[in-house]
C-alpha cells in the first residue's frame, strides 16, 4: 500500500474534482425548443489528436458552444497524439458509462466495430467528418473527400490552362485522403497536357511537406503546381516555394482555412483553399443526437421499437473555396 | 505479520501493484456504483489489455536479460496488416495468412538479434532502425477495410461471454509466468541481465539466448497484432504506433529494470492492467488529451521513486544484519 | 604528542546495530608513512571516511597541528590539507590527464574560459615532481593502463598540495615494478614532508615502505608499532586475533595428464605449450599484460585461439565457447570478481547454481528445494558466511564472494580449474581459507592452473611455475627452484641472458 499511496491520493483527488459536479441535482430546465432538457444529459465527443488547432478551434469549440446553448453537458475524449487504437478503446470504454449520445470522429474504418458496440448498447451514435460506411452508425455528417480532390483538380486545370507538371501530397494510406487523391486524378485525366509527377506522403507534418516541396522544385525546375490534402501540406508547400523564390510561379491549391492558410492566400503563397464546414457537421451532428434522444421528429408511434432512426442517414455539409477574391470575408 | 515481513512484501512489485489495483477498483466502484464494476466494463477492460499483455511478455523477457526492443509496435502492425492483406487481397487461406504474418515477425526478430549479437549494434539503435524500416513497409502495403469470415472469428468469437483475445492472452500469461520463473531456459535470462560477462564465463550461451529473446518478442508482438486486427476487422494506418513505449512503461511499473536481471511476467501483466485501469478511470472521469499524458508521467515517476526509497530502507536494515554476522568474534 | 600532525582521539562511530569504530585513537607524525592494517570490516574504511569528511564521528575528537577541527565534508577536509585516493577510480575516461587532475580548479582566463596551455604546463610540472615524464598531460585517461591511472589518481590528490595523503589499496592491480615506482614516489613525498596513511592487504609492502603501523580489529584499536619491531606473523596475529595455521606443503600431483596445450597462439600470446597433471597446481606467473589471462581465456573458449591444439585427457578437442570448455570439464574463475564473476543482484544460491542449472532441474523445470539442498551443503563446506543462501550476492564480503565463485565450479566437479587472481581484494583470513580450498581440490585430483600477480601466493601454492613475458613462455621453475627473484627475472624478459 505504501508504495503507491501518494499516486493513489493524487488519482483520488483528480477523480474527486471531476466527480463533484455542482450542476448535479438541478431542476429540469425549459429551453426555447420547448423540449424538456435534463441538465445531466451528457453528450460525448470521441476523437483523437485533441490538441490539433483545427479540431480545437472548429470542432471542439462548436461542440461546447452547442452544449451551452442547449443546457446539456458535453465531454470531449481523446489522446493528444493521433492514435486510432486508443480511440477505439475509449469508445469501447465510454459505452459502459452510459452517455446520452456519442459524436464520433470518423478517423479510420477500423473503428467500425467499436461504433457497432455503441449502437448495440442503445446509445445514439453519430459519425462526423469522414464516414464509416461499414458501421451501423445512426447518422453521418461530413464532407465528401472525393469532391475536395475534384474541386482542387478543376481549379488547377483552370489556373494552368490545361498544361504543366503537377505533384500532390497528404497522408498516404488514409481513407479520406485517398478518396481526395482519386477525385483530383479523375479530373486531371481529362487534360492530356497535364503531367502528374508524383504522390507524396507528408504525414501531416509541416517540415515533411516543406522538404518534399524543396526536393520537387530541384528535381523538376518546371514544376507548375502542387496540391495538398492535409492541414499542414499548405504551409509546408508555401514555405519551400517562398524560399526557392518561386512564389506566384507555382500554383498551390490545398485544404483547410486556419489563420496561417488565410494569411498565405492573402500573401499569394496559396492560390486556392478548399474549406470544410466543420462547424456545421459538428453542430448538426450533436443536434441529431439530441433529436434522437428527445424524439423531436417522430415518424411512428414508437420509432425505437419500430426500428426507425428519426434523423437523416447521411448529410453532406458541403465545401467552399477561398481565393484572393473572397479572402477579405475570412480575415478578422 | 511482523514488520520485516511487511517490509519484504512491500519490496515485491507484484504485491504492491496488486494491492494498488484492488484499492483503485474499490474506490472507483464507490464513485461510479452503477457503471464501473460491471461485467460489461470489466470485460471491455480485459479485452483491451489482451493485446498489450501479449506484447509485454516478450518485452519483459528482453528487459530481464538487460535489453529491449523498440520495434514491437511496427512488428505488431506489419504482422497483423500483412496477414489481413494476404487473406483479403489474395484470398489466402486464413491459417496460412496468419502463419506468414507470424513468420515475418519471427524473421524480423531474428535479424534484430543477429545484428545485435554478432555485429554488435547497440539494441537501442538496431531496434529503432527496425521500427522505422518495418513501419515503412507497413505503410507501403495497402490497407484492408473488411476481413474474411474466418479471420474475423479469431478476434470476435466468444467463450463464456468474453472474446477470444482475452483467452489467448490469459493462457500465454499463465504459461510464460510459469516458464519464466521455473524453466532453466528462461532462468538464464536473469543471469544475462544480472551480469552478461559473468554469464558468458559461466557457460551460458548468451548470444544464442538473446537472439531467441528477440525472436520471441517479435513473435508475441505479431500474435498481438493479428489478434487486434481480427478483432477490429480492419487495419488502422496508425496501428501499433507508440506501442513500444507504452509496453516498456508497463513492464517498468511491473518491476522490470532497464539494467536487467529483474522482473516477473505477472508483474508486467499487472503493469499493463494498471495502465489500462488508469485509462479506463480517466474515460469515466472524462479526462482527456494532455492531462492523460501528465497523469501517466507523474504516476511513473512516483512509483519508481517510492520503490527506490523502499529498497534503500531495506538495504540499510540488511547491512545491519550482515554487519552483525561479520562482526561476530572470530574463533 | 604535540608533535603529531594529525591526532584522532577515542573516535567512535555507530551504525545502526553495529559499532564500526570503538574508541579508536591514531596519530600521524610529519613526514612519516603510517600503515593501517586490518581485515575487511575492521573499520579502516570508516576511519578513512571520517578523515576525508564523508562521515562524522559520534564520539571523539580530531586534532590537526594540535588544534581541534571538524571535518564537516570532503571539501573542508581538502581545505585542511587532507587528500584521499580511494580504491574506486574517480577518473573520467574520455577526458585528458590534465583535465582529470584539475577537475575542481581549472586555471581560467577572463570570461571563464579554460586556460589550456596553463593547464597542461601545470600538469607537466606536477608530473615532473612525481618524476614521471613519460606521460603527456593531453593523453586521455581511458587509454592508460590501470597502474598509470592509479598514478594519475595520486597526482590528482597531490594537486591540492596536501599535508596528509591517504592511499587505499593503491597496489591492488599493480605489478612488482609498478609498485616500486609508487614506493619511490611515496618516499620522495615523505622527504618533502608529506605524511602518508597507507592501507594495504599486502603485508610485505608494509615492511618495505612504512615507518609505523596501526592495527584495527572489529572496530577496536589494537596498537601502534614501529614496523621494525614487527613480523608478518605478529601483524597477522593482531589482525585476526589468532595465529593462522602454518600450512605444510605436500604435492598432490599425480601421473596422468589432464590438459595439454600445444603451440597455442592468440592475439597476445604465441606458441604456448604446457601440460597439466591431475592434482597439480601449476602457476602462470608474469607481469600484468604478459598475456596470462589471455591464455586462460583461449583455453576457456572466450576468445578462441588462432592456432594450436588443446588436448583434454588425451583427446584433441576444439573449444569455440565456454559451454564447450565446460563440457570438457574445464572451469574458470575469472579475475576481476565484480566485473566478470558475480551476479550482484542475484542470490548466493543463484550465483552458485548458475553452472549446473540443467542438472539441478527436473525436465527443465527448477524446483527451489532441488537447488537449495546441494547449494546449502556447499555453502557450509566452504564456510561462506551469510545469513541465508537467499542473500543477495552484493551484500557478501569479497572473500565470501570469491568462495562462492569457486563453489560455482565445485558444483560441476571439473577436472581442470583455472583460477585467475583468486585472492584479489580478499582479507588475510579468507585468503588462507581459499588456499586451503585449492589444496583440498588438488588432493582430490583436480588439476589447477593458477594465475596470480602475488608472488608469495604463487610460491605458497604451486607445484610448478611457468613464467610468461610479452606473450611467450620464458621460464619453467619447479617448486624447489622458484623464488621471487627468479620469477621476476624471467617475468622481465631477461631469461636468455641469465647464466
Amino acid at each position: 500500500m505504501k508504495s503507491f499511496a501518494p499516486t493513489l491520493w493524487l488519482l483520488l483527488f483528480t477523480l474527486a474534482l471531476v466527480a463533484c459536479d455542482p450542476s448535479k441535482g438541478a431542476k429540469f430546465q425549459e429551453k426555447q425548443t420547448g423540449t424538456q432538457v435534463d441538465p445531466n444529459e451528457e453528450y460525448v465527443m470521441v476523437t483523437t489528436a485533441v490538441n490539433m488547432p483545427m479540431y480545437v478551434n472548429h470542432d471542439q469549440a462548436t461542440f461546447k458552444r452547442w452544449g451551452e446553448q442547449m443546457g446539456v453537458k458535453t465531454s470531449i475524449l481523446g489522446t493528444s497524439e493521433w492514435d486510432v487504437q486508443q480511440q477505439i478503446q475509449i469508445i469501447e470504454q465510454v459505452i459502459g458509462t452510459h452517455p446520452t449520445g456519442l459524436l464520433i470522429n470518423g478517423t479510420d474504418p477500423s473503428i467500425a466495430r467499436a461504433i457497432d458496440k455503441a449502437v448495440e448498447a442503445g446509445i445514439p451514435t453519430v459519425v462526423y467528418d469522414s464516414d464509416i460506411p461499414q458501421s451501423n452508425r445512426h447518422a453521418f455528417l461530413g464532407t465528401d473527400w472525393y469532391e475536395i480532390g475534384k474541386l482542387q483538380g478543376e481549379a488547377l486545370a483552370r489556373l494552368l490552362n490545361g498544361k504543366g507538371k503537377i505533384a500532390y501530397m497528404g497522408i498516404v494510406g488514409m481513407t479520406n485522403m485517398e478518396n481526395g487523391f482519386r477525385g483530383l486524378l479523375d479530373v486531371l485525366a481529362n487534360y492530356p497536357d497535364i503531367e502528374v509527377v508524383g504522390k507524396y506522403n507528408d504525414e501531416a507534418n509541416v517540415e515533411k511537406a516543406a522538404k518534399i516541396t524543396a526536393d520537387l522544385i530541384n528535381a523538376h525546375p518546371d514544376l507548375a503546381a502542387l496540391a495538398g490534402f492535409d492541414s499542414n501540406s499548405g504551409p509546408g508547400i508555401a514555405l519551400s516555394i517562398r524560399e526557392a523564390g518561386k512564389t506566384g510561379k507555382i500554383v498551390v491549391t490545398t485544404v483547410d482555412w486556419e489563420p496561417e492558410h488565410l494569411k498565405l492566400v492573402k500573401e499569394g503563397g496559396i492560390n486556392l483553399l478548399v474549406g470544410q464546414k466543420r462547424e456545421l457537421f459538428v453542430w448538426y451532428g450533436a443536434q441529431f443526437l439530441f433529436d434522437m434522444v428527445h424524439q423531436t421528429n417522430r415518424i411512428s408511434g414508437n420509432d425505437k421499437s419500430a426500428g426507425i432512426t428519426n434523423v437523416p442517414f447521411a448529410v453532406n455539409t458541403g465545401l467552399f473555396t477561398i481565393t484572393s477574391e473572397n479572402i477579405a470575408n475570412f480575415l478578422p | 505479520m511482523n514488520t520485516p515481513g511487511i517490509a519484504k512484501l512491500l519490496q515485491e512489485r507484484v504485491f504492491t501493484l496488486s494491492l494498488t489495483l484492488v484499492i483503485l477498483v474499490g474506490v472507483c466502484s464507490l464513485i461510479w456504483p452503477d457503471t464501473f464494476l460491471t461485467f460489461s466494463n470489466l470485460s471491455t477492460l480485459l479485452l483491451n489489455i489482451s493485446t498489450d499483455s501479449v506484447v509485454v511478455i516478450g518485452m519483459m523477457i528482453l528487459l530481464i536479460s538487460g535489453t529491449f526492443d523498440l520495434s514491437v509496435g511496427s512488428v505488431y502492425a506489419l504482422s497483423g496488416g500483412l496477414a489481413a492483406y494476404l487473406a483479403y487481397n489474395y484470398g489466402m487461406f486464413t491459417p496460412v495468412a496468419i502463419l506468414v504474418g507470424l513468420g515475418v515477425a519471427v524473421l524480423i526478430g531474428f535479424i534484430n538479434g543477429l545484428l545485435i549479437t554478432k555485429v554488435g549494434i547497440n539494441p537501442l539503435i538496431q531496434t529503432l532502425a527496425t521500427l522505422g524500416i518495418v513501419r515503412g513497409i507497413f505503410d507501403l502495403m495497402g490497407k484492408v477495410a473488411t476481413l474474411p469470415e474466418g479471420f474475423d472469428a479469431l478476434g470476435t468469437s466468444r467463450l463464456m461471454g468474453i472474446q477470444t483475445p482475452f483467452w489467448v492472452m490469459i493462457s500465454l500469461v499463465i504459461i510464460f509466468s510459469i516458464l519464466v520463473s521455473r524453466h532453466v531456459f528462461f532462468r538464464r535470462y536473469y543471469y544475462i541481465g544480472g551480469n552478461e560477462k559473468a554469464a558468458r564465463l559461466s557457460g551460458i550461451p548468451v548470444n544464442r539466448l538473446k537472439v531467441w529473446g528477440f525472436m520471441l518478442s517479435a513473435f508475441l508482438a505479431g500474435v498481438a497484432g493479428i489478434l487486434f486486427v481480427s478483432r477490429m476487422g480492419a487495419v488502422p494506418d496508425t496501428l501499433g504506433k507508440g506501442l513500444e513505449l507504452k509496453i516498456i512503461t508497463a513492464a517498468i511499473l511491473g518491476g522490470a529494470s532497464l539494467l536487467g536481471g529483474q522482473g516477473k511476467i505477472t508483474g508486467a501483466f499487472l503493469g499493463v492492467i494498471f495502465i489500462h485501469l488508469i485509462s479506463n478511470i480517466l474515460v469515466f472521469a472524462r479526462v482527456s488529451g494532455q492531462w492523460t499524458d501528465i497523469i501517466f508521467g507523474i504516476i511513473l515517476v512516483l512509483a519508481i521513486s517510492l520503490d527506490i526509497f523502499l529498497k534503500k530502507n531495506a538495504e540499510i536494515r540488511l547491512t545491519e544484519s550482515l554487519r552483525n554476522i561479520y562482526q561476530q568474534p572470530k574463533p | 604528542m604535540a608533535a603529531a600532525r594529525l591526532l584522532l582521539s577515542a573516535i567512535s562511530k555507530v551504525f545502526p546495530g553495529v559499532k564500526a569504530l570503538d574508541a579508536v585513537s591514531f596519530d600521524l607524525l610529519p613526514a612519516e608513512i603510517h600503515a593501517l592494517c586490518g581485515e575487511n570490516g575492521a573499520g579502516k574504511s570508516t576511519l578513512m571516511n571520517i578523515l576525508s569528511g564523508n562521515l562524522q564521528p559520534d564520539e571523539g575528537e580530531i586534532f590537526l597541528h594540535g588544534e581541534k577541527v571538524v571535518l564537516a565534508n570532503p571539501l573542508s577536509a581538502q581545505n585542511q590539507g587532507i587528500s584521499i585516493v580511494h580504491q574506486e577510480k574517480s577518473l573520467v575516461g574520455n577526458l585528458s590527464i590534465a583535465e582529470n587532475i584539475f577537475t575542481e580548479n581549472y586555471p581560467v582566463k577572463t570570461g571563464g574560459f579554460i586556460d589550456f596551455p596553463e593547464l597542461y604546463s601545470r600538469t607537466q610540472k606536477l608530473l615532473q615532481t612525481l618524476n614521471i615524464t613519460s606521460l603527456d598531460p593531453r593523453t586521455k585517461v581511458e587509454s592508460l593502463s590501470s597502474t598509470r591511472q592509479q598514478i594519475v589518481e595520486i597526482a590528482k590528490a597531490l594537486a591540492k598540495n596536501p599535508k596528509i595523503l591517504i592511499l587505499d589499496e593503491p597496489t591492488a592491480a599493480m605489478t612488482a615494478d609498478e609498485t616500486e615506482t609508487l614506493f619511490r614516489i611515496l618516499r620522495e613525498l615523505r622527504q618533502k614532508g608529506t605524511s602518508v596513511i597507507y592501507i594495504s592487504h599486502r603485508l610485505t609492502e608494509i615492511f618495505e615502505i612504512a615507518d609505523r603501523l596501526t592495527v584495527l580489529r572489529d572496530g577496536k584499536y589494537q596498537g601502534t608499532f614501529p614496523v621494525a619491531d614487527m613480523t608478518i606473523k605478529s601483524i597477522i596475529r593482531l589482525m585476526v586475533g589468532r595465529d593462522l595455521e602454518e600450512q605444510t606443503y605436500t604435492s598432490q600431483q599425480q601421473k596422468n595428464i589432464l590438459l595439454s596445450i600445444k603451440n597455442l597462439c592468440g592475439h597476445k600470446f604465441h606458441n604456448i605449450t604446457f601440460e597439466l597433471r591431475a592434482g597439480e597446481i601449476l602457476a602462470l606467473a608474469g607481469l600484468v599484460g604478459a598475456g596470462r589471462s589471455e591464455v586462460a581465456r583461449a583455453i576457456m573458449g572466450i576468445d578462441p585461439a588462432e592456432k594450436g591444439e588443446i588436448w583434454v585427457q588425451g583427446k584433441k578437442v576444439i573449444i569455440r565457447n565456454p559451454p564447450d570448455a565446460i563440457r570438457y570439464g574445464i572451469g574458470y574463475v575469472p579475475e576481476n570478481r565484480k566485473e566478470q564473476g558475480i551476479f550482484p543482484e542475484m542470490t548466493l544460491a543463484d550465483n552458485i547454481a548458475v553452472t549446473s542449472l540443467s542438472s539441478l532441474a527436473r525436465k527443465g523445470f527448477i524446483q527451489n528445494n532441488q537447488v537449495f539442498s546441494p547449494v546449502q551443503k556447499l555453502v557450509e563446506k566452504l564456510q561462506i558466511k551469510t545469513p541465508s543462501i537467499q542473500q543477495k550476492m552484493i551484500n557478501l564480503s569479497g572473500g565470501n564472494q570469491q568462495k562462492a565463485l569457486l563453489g560455482r565450479w565445485l558444483m560441476l566437479d571439473p577436472s581442470v580449474l583455472i583460477v585467475d587472481e583468486p585472492t584479489q581484494g580478499v582479507d588475510v583470513g579468507a585468503k588462507a581459507e581459499i588456499y586451503q580450498l585449492l589444496r583440498a581440490l588438488a588432493a582430490k585430483g583436480t588439476a589447477i592452473l593458477l594465475i596470480s600477480s602475488e608472488l608469495p601466493e604463487v610460491l605458497a601454492l604451486s607445484d610448478r611455475v611457468l613464467v610468461l613475458y610479452n606473450g611467450t613462455l620464458t621460464g619453467e621453475l619447479s617448486r624447489e627452484e622458484a623464488t621471487e627473484s627468479e620469477i621476476l627475472h624471467y617475468a622481465s624478459g631477461l631469461a636468455r641472458h641469465s647464466p
